[in-house]
């Protein structure tokens, strides 16, 4: 029933998507609100709550990441309203774009609510080979080839997570036999498992896999040319949603990995951590556009979730994930108005908005570009304090905290890069170039309302307590 | 049997390198998912594995068939350039391939200690990922990207029924189910116009 519930929404907005009326189009967003009432009754639910058998399993970990990506689902449909008005888009690829959204909905529900690594990929590929055509929608040269280029780099970078799987399996599947793919199984008998170096090896090559498709080092402008030739809405979504499923993969793996060899995973996972943002703050210092900007952030704040989860931050580790998932989509969604006709200019760009809408709209905007290079009260604030006080308690039960003082100390100082970069972009934006009349839509502007107030109830006292007690 | 097929798995893969020809890279991609249908189909029978039988004869129908025909149709539809020369000369090709083939043995040593059975294979399944890789890599043009793509998939294939004695079944029939999506994707991605959909 619940399955059902979860597909249903999706379904309805692939049946709506072949209907050529005008009117059709208000339908696509209503269906995409549908999406939140089965996750909110999964949230009431005693957990973990078996959805289809032990394949599909609601935990709280997964039921938190499912309302984050819902919520942004919401806010891209919402944006998705007026594509029309800020670039040009057929009827047509409009549609399709819907009809690939919901098969992609349901690869994403299957990948994070699964408690199975096959059934995980399968969802994995099929929300990764959905999006392809998404960057397609588009119909220029550069899109058309970054399309090419996702699903051959992707189908690389998820070859890589089977090969991985298939490893982990066959490590534990003497023990376990066919149950060896179920995660929590997998958990509660890893230290059993007969052969480690096999399963550390498969952990290694699938967290490769996931850390290419999140664009980390080497691939670090991979993603950010596909977001700059796709439409906007499409950063949005890989951002705040794709990337949530590829995070729940990496957090269900490493549960296991630290179970079997903690020092291994932490010493892998730490290096090529800290590699990406080494080479992603300098890629952001030369950044010229907001696409490119705000994606290569993206990666500099996947990476230090990825380093706050396997230094035991868990709660810092989800914070930031949440505050990421919410502040990444609204500054992508700001892009498609600061950038409409093709302007890719920074100076004055939150210059020229009149109007109560207007006013709204250039407050919100900088809400966001300050609160995604942690800027007090944003949540990031508070997730990178707990995120480094865990990287420090980690480093107690070492011999290495000289080392983990140096790399916290250099770790800041890439980040004042970033926040050097951010604030005098913001400056540009906001004092320098012409001021020319824009328009921002109440649509749009709607979805930017939803993601601010998302924002403020992650620091609620509830929310807060909801996060500590996944950890 | 097994050993003969896997050979002939490894074999066509690395002609399928040499080809500049696209239909014949085509028929070389065919060959080598009969020849891992097949391989499917032995096991199965040796382990008397329902399951991996039913995997053998899809392999067979889909991979082995299906999407060669496919491939076929679209390359005559979108008038694909069918004179593909490989980037990396064939003097250059002939030493890469046995080097891959030698790391990868080097690279399995650990793993197969761990692993019941026949414990090349594994380092076959590896060599054959590498393999398509260099596939994908050597050439400029789509089509064969995407038949590394699908040789990429044939040497997981490879790796599931020989490292684990086969997968879940139901595994086996997502990884199929997606496949076959993004064969969809493909063929939408060649329409440049939407007007022809």
């Amino acid at each position: 029933m619940m399955l059902t519930l979860l597909v249903l929404p999706a379904l309805i907005m692939f049946i709506v998507s072949f209907f050529k009326n005008k009117k059709a189009k208000f339908l696509l967003p209503v269906s995409s609100f549908a999406i939140l009432l089965p996750i909110i009754e999964l949230f009431v639910l005693p957990k973990p709550y078996a959805i289809a058998g032990s394949y599909l399993v609601a935990d709280k970990l997964d039921t938190y990441i499912l309302l984050v990506s819902s919520i942004v689902g919401i806010g891209v449909t919402l944006a998705l309203l007026t594509l029309d008005k800020h670039v040009k888009v057929s009827a047509n690829a409009y549609r399709r774009f819907y009809r690939f959204f919901a098969i992609f909905w349901v690869g994403l529900s299957i990948s994070i609510l699964s408690n199975h690594m096959g059934i995980y990929w399968i969802g994995l590929e099929l929300a990764t080979l959905s999006t392809v055509y998404m960057i397609k929608t588009n119909h220029t040269r550069a899109a058309h080839k970054e399309a090419w280029n996702y699903m051959i780099v992707g189908a690389i970078a998820i070859s890589l997570v089977l090969f991985g799987i298939i490893l982990m399996y066959a490590s534990a599947k003497p023990i376990l036999g066919e149950e060896a793919m179920q995660f929590d199984l997998l958990l509660s008998h890893a230290k059993e498992i007969p052969s480690p170096f096999l399963f550390e090896m498969g952990f290694a090559i699938a967290t490769v896999g996931m850390f290419v498709k999140m664009g980390f080092f080497p691939m670090n402008l991979w993603l950010a040319n596909i977001e700059r030739a796709s439409f906007y809405p499409v950063a949005a979504l890989f951002s705040g949603i794709l990337e949530s499923a590829v995070l729940i993969g990496f957090f269900r793996f490493s549960q296991i990995a630290m179970e079997i060899n903690y020092a291994h995973l932490y010493g892998f996972v730490f290096v090529y951590t800290l590699l990406t943002i080494f080479i992603v703050s300098f890629l952001i210092f030369r950044a010229k556009d907001f696409m490119r900007l705000f994606s290569l952030s993206g990666i500099e704040h996947m990476a230090l979730i990825v380093l706050f989860w396997v230094s035991g931050g868990t709660f810092a580790a989800l914070l930031h994930f949440g505050a990421h998932a919410f502040l990444k989509p609204a500054l992508f969604l700001s892009t498609g108005v600061l950038e409409s006709n093709g302007k890719y200019r920074i100076a004055g760009a939150l210059r020229g908005y009149r109007g109560k809408k207007g006013t709204l709209f250039w407050f919100l905007v900088s809400l966001f570009l300050l609160a995604i290079i942690s800027l007090p009260p944003s949540p990031m604030f508070f997730s990178e304090l707990y995120g480094f006080g865990a990287m420090m308690e980690t480093a107690k039960h070492s011999d290495h905290m000289l080392a983990m003082i140096a790399a916290i100390l250099l770790l800041l100082i890439l980040l004042s890069v970033i926040f050097y970069r951010f604030v005098a972009i913001y400056q540009s934006m906001k004092y320098e170039g012409k001021e020319e009349e824009k328009k921002v839509y109440a649509s749009e502007l709607f979805a930017l309302v939803i993601f601010a107030l998302c924002l403020a109830a992650l620091m609620l006292p509830a929310s807060l307590d909801y996060l500590r007690s996944i950890a | 049997m097994v050993d003969f097929l896997i050979g002939l798995f490894l074999a066509t893969l690395i002609v399928a390198l040499f080809t500049s020809r696209l239909y014949r890279l085509i028929l070389w991609y065919s060959m080598n998912s009969l020849i891992l249908g097949l391989l499917a189909l032995v096991i199965g029978r040796t382990l008397d594995d329902k399951a991996m039988l039913i995997t053998g004869i899809a392999t067979i129908l889909i991979k082995a068939i299906g999407i060669p025909y496919l491939l076929k149709n679209l390359s005559s539809k979108f008038h694909f350039v069918r004179q593909i020369q490989p980037e990396i000369k064939v003097q250059y090709a002939i030493i890469l391939i046995p080097a891959i083939l030698v790391f990868t043995f080097y690279l399995a040593e650990p793993i197969t200690h761990m692993i019941h059975g026949n414990a090349n294979y594994i380092a076959i399944s590896i060599s054959s990922l590498f393999l398509s890789l260099l596939l994908m890599m050597e050439h400029r043009n789509v089509a064969p990207k995407i038949i590394g793509f699908l040789s990429m998939e044939n040497a997981l294939f490879l790796l599931g029924i020989t490292a684990t004695d086969g997968m879940p079944m139901l595994v086996e029939l997502g990884i199929f189910f997606d496949l076959l999506m993004a064969i969809v994707v493909i063929n939408l991605l060649f329409h440049n116009e939407e007007a022809n959909l």
